[in-house]
């Protein structure tokens, strides 16, 4: 029976966490078996969380001195791994993040992108103003 | 971040990381070099082992205000990351860059 390692991080969406959390994820991915000869795969993920990550410090609690609360609940699975960010600020709009023409190149909105490139699947939710993205990789087969 | 020129060249060293805490550094820090007219730069990323959206976005906006005031921009030494990256999102079209140092020196003679 699949019963998933919990991990559970409560912090305000400082980028001041930015760094130390990204080196988290990097390293808790990395200490999985499945993918320890995969380091681009461990590369996507730790981007798709930085992301993420960035989105709701820079977005959903944008001009914010004291950036509001996000939760980051990481579930590790037998054969994929979930990471659920949740916050509190500025809803997004999902159908606003087209694909980028990479024709002419962006100083910006490549961040969703990147998500939805790296991740296999990437839910975003928003109500009763609390908005949750929940994004998934399976593990490389080997 | 260091900042050092050689033979008319500006060098920017960027550090482990190039993300949304550093690249409004690096915009402004480019900003600030392109104010003399035909600044040959080179961002040099050997250092650099993780690069994100912010990063990518900071080097194109740099090279869009080199050009601006008639300068060049070339990239060196970019990590397995960052190369990926540069290729998903096409800015390897977009940007010059160079495997080796010596070659993204003389790519301005």
């Amino acid at each position: 029976m699949d019963n998933p390692i919990k991990v559970k991080i409560e912090s305000n969406a400082d980028l001041l966490l930015l760094r130390p959390l990204d080196v988290f994820v990097r390293q808790l991915v990395q200490q999985i078996p499945a993918f320890a000869d995969h380091p681009s795969e461990v590369d996507g993920i730790e981007l798709a969380f930085n992301e993420a990550y960035t989105n709701v410090s820079r977005h959903a609690y944008k001009g914010r001195d004291t950036k509001g609360p996000i939760s980051i609940g990481i579930l590790i699975h037998l054969d994929r791994i979930e990471i659920c960010l949740e916050d509190y600020g500025i809803s997004f709009d999902p159908a606003q993040a087209k694909t980028p023409n990479l024709d002419e190149p962006r100083e910006g909105g490549l961040g969703v992108w990147f998500i939805k490139k790296f991740m296999d699947q990437a839910i975003y939710n928003s109500s009763d103003g609390k908005n949750v993205l929940l994004m998934m990789k399976r593990f490389p087969k080997s | 971040m260091e900042i050092e020129k050689k033979d008319g060249i500006t060098i920017i060293t960027t550090d482990e990381r190039l993300d949304a805490v550093v690249a409004p550094k690096l915009k402004d820090t480019v900003k600030k070099i392109a104010e003399e007219t035909a600044t040959k730069l080179i961002i040099d990323l050997e250092k650099t082992k993780f690069i994100d959206s912010s990063g990518c976005g900071a080097l194109v906006a740099s090279l869009r205000t080199l050009i601006k005031n008639q300068g060049d921009m070339k990239i060196a030494r970019p990590s397995p990351q960052a190369q990926t990256l540069f290729q998903l999102t096409r800015l390897h079209r977009v940007f010059e860059i160079y495997e080796d140092m010596d070659q993204a020196i003389k790519s301005f003679s």
